[in-house]
């Protein structure tokens, strides 16, 4: 698998560029005040977990890096290229970040392969047996390819998310969003979906995943960061994240979800 | 030891056996289990059945007796009927007498050949939506949408033809022309009809850009044919003034409907702008057009547009009715879109522009879809409301079906004759609207099929 999977992302674009970089980012929602200057690095290739309480503005961080959410003040900068010059610009380095959700999105109207084919017809203007074919073999990534021809409400909620992840990784992205990509599932089919995340995680992709999921963490992440209120609290290595954080606030988070 | 024997037993799971299938109790299949259990399931709802039946038979039995049995089919005049039946039944020889201007108004007789033609066009135009291996079935209702019109004017207007006026007839012919070549290539060979050309002139089949070349010359060539042929050809003018009956119907409501849902798509669209400016304009636009009755914006267009353009310009009154219905339609439509696209969750829009598309592609290939299909039921109940509202344009003297029927009793050999016609035009517009209803049930029901919600 992960001889195949390699080639994701070719080594020759590994630079010292960090991935995804957010310099002093602040948001508000009117007067509520989301995310309190925000710094944050991720490298090429790392993979960060993201976790905190409900409301702590995980998902509005994640989504500033991919400009889902627009921040106030500061800056948002993909592999050296910052946001905002123009739209035109801004799609270019969107196209770079895939992202998952917690509610799927998948397109109700399209089936399974059509999903995937659909932004490779539209915005990369490929041949429609080339898209099949990539977006057969992603789908064959994430076991799923016998579906192809269905519609995603038929599937199941597991199902759905896969589909959502071959649909993501179809553009070719070099950096992975994931908002709470289980949090929807039934417990069953977390494990489905975790083990693709897990594939992925091993070839080399650079990974954001908002999660509870903390055995997920423990295996994959390079880091974890723990949020509240706005702001980034922690931010370490799962080992010395789980075994020892630095605040209490993260030790009492630790202490309700473990 | 019956303790251990019972104790190694529960040790071995117990097998699941379903159990055998049974048909339903007969009471409740067939026409008489349901008409036990629908109709005559208690005293009163027997009761209810019995006087219901008895009360649509003695209506439907009078209206068969007036319409049919009774009624006088041959008779020169009025006062025949009379002196045969009386008012008992139907007088229908008048209405017979004036089925050519209910459904023609009155364009000359031996030009209604044009308005037939126009009609067969369209016909045609639309049938290979409905033939299976078509492929370019948006492209093609697309085209009969947006280039029919220009072909029809000139068939029920006919008369001079300027520059312009030539081009746009050519481009409605070569459209038409290019449909059926269209349809019967992809029939035939899987290609539309300039990559089939593409291909028989020798273009190899894996050059995107020598077939995509060679297509534009094939339907270049066939725009030129339909100019010189729209040059050579030339119909009398017919005058919108006698225009009139089904026809008219048929053409303010066909504007109306065609051009509300595009209208309505980009009022809608508007009004959600991010930008005040277009915001605003649409909302002004909507919200003042909603609010007045499409009877005075009728008269406002007849009247008082006339006093506001410049002396010298002059716009038939046809136009103008056709303009007051469609800016009246698109109003309302884009209430509806609107609300569809309210329904549409935020993470369709989310899910789209982070693949990469952009705001108007996201509209078009993943939000509308979506949002049309579940404002069918809507759309169409507006569309046919559309369609009878027409009825009000004979206020400002254009003579629609309804006016023709009315004509009907002033006509002095069949003076006084009001309920014939009326009962016919009544079966006209029901058989309309009816289709319109059943084809936007099959519509659903299609576009329905496997994606339950
Ligand atoms: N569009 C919005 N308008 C106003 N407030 C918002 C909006 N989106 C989020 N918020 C608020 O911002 C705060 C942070 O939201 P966010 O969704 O980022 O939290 P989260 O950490 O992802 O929480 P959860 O674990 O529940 O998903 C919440 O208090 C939320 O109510
Ligand atoms: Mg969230």
């Amino acid at each position: 698998m992960s001889g195949a999977t390699a080639t994701l992302v070719p080594a020759s674009t590994r630079t010292a560029t960090p991935a995804v970089e957010l310099i002093g980012v602040n948001k508000w929602f009117g007067h509520f005040h989301v995310l309190k200057d925000i710094d944050l690095r991720v490298a090429e290739g790392e993979k960060v977990v993201v976790c905190g309480p409900s409301g702590s503005g995980k998902s509005t961080m994640i989504r500033c890096v991919n400009q889902l959410e627009h921040q106030q003040e500061g800056r948002v900068v993909i592999h050296g290229r910052a946001f905002g010059e123009s739209a035109q610009k801004d799609e270019e380095i969107r196209r770079d970040i895939g992202m998952v959700f917690q509610q799927f999105n998948l397109f109700p109207h399209m089936t399974v392969l059509e999903n995937c084919t659909f932004a490779l017809t539209w915005v990369k203007h490929l041949p429609k047996a080339e898209a099949e074919a990539i977006a057969m073999s992603l789908l064959e990534r994430v076991h799923i390819p016998e579906q192809a021809k269905k519609y995603p409400l038929q599937l199941s909620g597991g199902q759905q998310q896969r589909v959502a992840i071959a649909r993501a990784l179809c553009m070719r992205p070099r950096i992975m969003l994931f908002d709470e990509p289980t949090s929807a599932l039934d417990p069953e089919m977390i494990n489905e979906v975790l083990e693709v995340m897990v594939e992925l995680a091993e070839s080399g992709m650079t990974m954001m995943v908002v999660t509870h999921e903390m055995g997920f963490a423990r295996k994959v992440a390079d880091r974890v960061i723990f949020m509240d209120q706005g702001e980034i609290v922690e931010d370490a290595p799962p080992d010395v994240f789980f075994a020892n954080p630095r605040y209490d606030r993260t030790r009492l988070f630790l202490s309700q979800i473990l | 030891m019956p303790d251990e024997a019972r104790l190694a037993a529960a040790d071995q799971p117990l097998v699941f056996r379903p159990k055998p299938e049974r048909p339903p109790p007969t009471s409740s299949i067939g026409v008489l289990g349901w008409m036990r259990a629908n109709l005559f399931s208690s005293v009163s709802n027997a009761l209810l059945t019995l006087l219901g039946a008895y009360i649509a038979i003695v209506f439907f039995t009078a209206i068969i007796n007036w319409a049919l049995v009774d009624a006088v089919w041959e008779a020169s005049n009025r006062r025949e009927c009379l002196d045969r039946v009386g008012r008992a039944g139907a007088c229908w020889p008048g209405v017979i007498a004036w089925i050519p201007n209910l459904l023609y108004g009155l364009y000359p007789k031996d030009q209604v050949w044009r308005i037939n033609i126009a009609f067969l066009i369209l016909v045609a135009w639309a049938l290979p939506l409905w033939l299976p291996r078509v492929r370019s079935k948006v492209g093609i209702g697309l085209s009969a949408v947006l280039l029919y019109p220009f072909l029809a004017s000139y068939f029920f207007h006919g008369g001079a033809k300027d520059l312009l006026w030539t081009a746009l007839i050519a481009l409605g012919m070569a459209a038409f022309a290019g449909v059926w070549l269209t349809t019967l290539s992809e029939r035939a060979t899987g290609l539309p009809f300039g990559a089939a050309i593409a291909r028989l002139t020798g273009a190899p089949e894996d050059d995107e850009a020598a077939t995509r070349t060679r297509a534009r010359i094939a339907y270049a060539v066939l725009y030129l044919v339909a100019v010189g042929v729209t040059t050579q050809w030339s119909l009398s003018e017919v005058s919108t003034r006698y225009w009139g009956g089904l026809f008219l119907t048929l053409v303010i409501s066909g504007f109306g409907i065609t051009f509300s849902l595009p209208a309505g798509v980009m009022l809608a669209l508007g009004r959600r702008s991010q930008m005040p400016f277009i915001s605003l304009c649409s909302t002004a636009f909507i919200e003042l057009f909603r609010s007045v009755p499409l009877i005075t914006i009728l008269f406002m267009f007849n009247t008082m547009l006339p006093l506001f353009l410049p002396v010298g310009v002059e716009v038939n009154r046809l136009v103008r009715a056709i303009v007051a219905v469609c800016l009246f339609a698109a109003a309302y439509m884009a209430e509806i879109v609107r609300g569809g696209l309210q329904a549409i969750p935020r993470g369709q829009y989310e899910a789209a522009s982070a693949v990469g598309l952009g705001f108007w592609q996201s509209t078009a290939l993943v939000i509308m879809p979506q949002a049309l299909k579940i404002m069918i039921p809507t759309i169409v109940g507006n569309f046919i409301g559309l369609f009878k509202d027409t009825t009000l344009v004979s206020i400002i003297g254009l003579f629609d079906l309804l006016s023709m029927a009315r004509a009907v009793g002033e006509d002095t050999t069949w003076l006084g004759l009001f309920l014939e016609p009326f009962f016919f035009i009544t079966m006209i517009y029901f058989v309309f609207c009816f289709l319109m209803s059943q084809y936007s049930l099959n519509l659903e029901r299609r576009l329905g099929a496997g994606q339950r919600r």
